[in-house]
């Protein structure tokens, strides 16, 4: 146990120097925000960032995705990562709403509620979001388990249960959308003025922000990603580590069904589609290196607002949606690129 | 399996040589649409005297549903009615029944070889192009019922590139462009939401922050329609004075139409399609000639019919 103290103060020195890639993830953020609020100016005639309604936008669109992100980042640490998440999205939104349906629409019986046979219609707000954490944890734990004790490539794990988890979407209704939750349920994605699902991504990001650098889960987790044999030898419990990992990861991304279902009022077994890949973007962007071991929350929430931006801007400027696509994949690869640049860099010196 | 039986022996047995056995193989039965489509199809021949269905479920395989219609062709009926599995693997179903001389029906999705059918063989559906061009027409005249001349509007595509959102987004420049919507609608932006409510909520949010006034909202389905109503709604925008228009009458939609907020919708008729489906494959099996694609209308819902509409799909 010493010895795992003592490569924990090592580790702690480590986890704090990448604070310069935060630092460019924030230059980049500023300088993309500035480029927007020039061509707004010289071709509306507008401002682009002095607008709350657009600051709002920014932030709020990225929220959902962002929540799984802080999940996805602590996978990525560990030098993993979790296909998973957008299913997971999928399968817990159509499952917990079923929990979340509300009697009555426009003032006549909602009979096409999936439990209206049972009975079960106006249930407190307190089932559906149980059953929401339940399904996330459960899913988090398969992948956590499957990685750490058959040691199948994490890429392979959370392939399969991305798969899986899908089709659970699609077959628990047969495809039917689940609609009209209970007005509680509306509250963890309209609540507060519409900043609830903000309010969530933040809190949630300053939560692991903090658990990362002051707890000996964030040692152990930095610790796994840099040299998973090292962590070992030290004498932390890899696998079980690792299964708790991925289930925060699969609670995350259950929170992020309760928060888009509760926004959206429904549930469609097509939700959370792309939405791994997005939240991997948004951690890559924002100087997580796919390796493991380095980058942070803040730097992961850095890149979800260059997210949010970038989509503003681009509505803003009314540029064409298909080349919409076209720009934001070249930014995914350019932030990689810079990051190895950034790796290169750090080995030399 | 066992009606048919005794029907097919009866038939033998020359009590009853005037019925009608038609085969159908649907692509799967625990698809809503497509219950609706067998459901309608059923109700037809209830109320046809002679007429036997024999519907079979393919459980979305096409070796299977192949299998049923070679089955279909032993047993000896005198149509086969198909919702294909995959519309790529039509051509040996034609083959098939085209060998046998027997009428053979597609119904709702197209065949890869429509356009090659043999002269007893036909293709049942809604024309795609109906949709967007119902939709943009009433969108049109809502705005000139209001009193407008002049007009702008967002449009909201689906999947960039799925053929119905490509179609569909025509169909709207090709109403605004063309000499029958009668109020000129300027096209503020259109962006895609991926047939996606959430998407489509973050976009509206998006243009809403811009401050430039907008009319009318035409969405390529109901749930980027829904999406652009809810931001409206935490915006505060008066939803009177937008008309807002989406395609596919589902329940949300119609539920949201009733409560004022969405305008307009279009309905496919999955009941009209069984049964115009029906309707082809008797006349084919009285010898009677029928159009190689027969296409069944969308309807369009709107405040004013949408009671109608909702014990539909």
């Amino acid at each position: 146990m010493s010895e795992a103290i003592s490569t924990g103060g090592a580790l702690e020195r480590q986890a704090r120097r990448p604070r310069a890639a935060e630092w460019n993830v924030l230059m980049a953020l500023v300088g993309i925000t500035a480029i927007f609020e020039v061509l707004g100016w010289i071709l509306y005639g507008q401002s682009f960032v002095w607008n709350a309604q657009r600051l709002y936008i920014i932030i709020l669109q990225v929220s959902i995705v962002g929540i799984i992100a802080v999940g996805v980042t602590q996978v990525i640490l560990t030098g993993g990562i979790d296909l998973s998440s957008g299913s997971i999205v999928g399968a817990t939104a159509m499952i917990a709403m079923s929990f979340a349906q509300a009697g009555m629409r426009n003032g006549q019986d909602f009979t096409q509620a999936v439990f209206w046979a049972e009975g079960w219609v106006d249930l407190p707000v307190i089932v559906p979001l149980v059953v929401a954490l339940a399904c996330g944890l459960l899913a988090g734990v398969v992948n956590g388990a499957l990685i750490a004790y058959t040691k199948i490539p994490p890429f392979i794990a959370t392939l399969g249960m991305m798969v899986s988890a899908r089709g659970v979407a699609n077959w628990w209704t047969k495809g039917q959308p689940v609609s009209n939750p209970t007005e509680a349920y509306t509250f963890f994605g309209n609540g507060l003025r519409g900043f609830m699902p903000v309010v969530t991504f933040l809190v949630l990001a300053a939560l692991f922000q903090l658990a990362l650098t002051y707890t000996k889960y964030g040692k152990h987790t930095y610790a796994i990603g840099s040299n998973a044999e090292a962590a070992r030898i030290s004498g932390i419990n890899v696998e079980r580590h690792l299964v708790l990992v991925y289930a925060i990861a699969g609670v995350l991304a259950a929170i992020a069904a309760v928060v888009v279902t509760s926004k959206n009022l429904t549930a469609q077994a097509s939700m959370g589609v792309m939405y791994e890949l997005d939240a991997i973007a948004m951690a890559v962007i924002g100087g997580i290196s796919l390796s493991g071991g380095r980058g942070s929350i803040i730097g992961t929430v850095l890149g979800a607002l260059i997210f949010g931006v970038i989509i503003s801007g681009f509505t803003f400027l009314k540029i064409d949606a298909f080349y919409q696509q076209m720009i934001k994949g070249v930014i995914i690869v350019g932030a990689v690129i810079l990051d190895q640049a950034r790796q290169r860099k750090r080995g030399r010196g | 399996m066992k009606t048919f039986l005794i029907a097919g022996f009866a038939a033998l047995m020359g009590t009853s040589a005037l019925a009608d056995d038609i085969g159908v193989s649907m692509a799967k039965f625990d698809d809503n649409f497509l219950t609706v489509l067998r459901n309608g199809m059923i109700e037809k021949a209830k109320g046809m005297e002679g007429v036997n269905l024999q519907v079979e479920d393919a459980q979305n395989d096409v070796a299977k549903q192949l299998d049923q219609i070679n089955n279909f062709i032993a047993s000896g009926v005198k149509a086969i009615i198909v919702n294909p599995v995959d519309t790529s693997a039509t051509q040996a179903m034609s083959d098939a029944a085209a060998k046998a001389n027997i009428p053979l029906v597609y119904v709702n999705r197209q065949p890869i070889n429509v356009d090659t059918l043999p002269d007893n063989q036909a293709f049942v559906a809604s024309n795609e192009q109906e949709s967007g061009t119902l939709e943009t027409k009433e969108v049109c005249k809502l705005l000139k019922d209001a009193g407008k001349t002049e007009a702008s509007a967002y449009v909201i595509m689906g999947e960039l590139s799925n053929q119905a959102a490509v179609q569909r987004t025509q169909d709207i420049m090709d109403v605004i462009g063309g000499p029958d919507c009668g109020v000129k609608i300027n096209i503020l932006d259109k962006q895609t939401s991926n047939w996606n409510r959430d998407e489509a909520q973050n976009l509206m949010t998006n243009w809403l922050s811009t401050g430039t006034k907008f009319d009318a909202v035409i969405a390529n389905n109901d749930e980027s329609a829904i999406g652009a109503i809810q931001a409206m709604k935490a915006a505060g925008t008066d939803m009177k004075a937008v008309v807002v228009g989406g395609i596919d009458a589902t329940q949300d939609a119609l539920a949201a139409m009733q409560a004022g907020d969405l305008d307009v919708t279009v309905f496919q008729d999955a009941a009209g399609q069984g049964a115009g489906a029906l309707d082809a494959a008797l006349k084919l099996a009285k010898g009677e000639k029928v159009d190689h694609k027969v296409y069944i209308p969308f309807q369009l819902v709107t405040p004013a019919n949408v009671a109608d509409f909702l014990k539909k799909n």
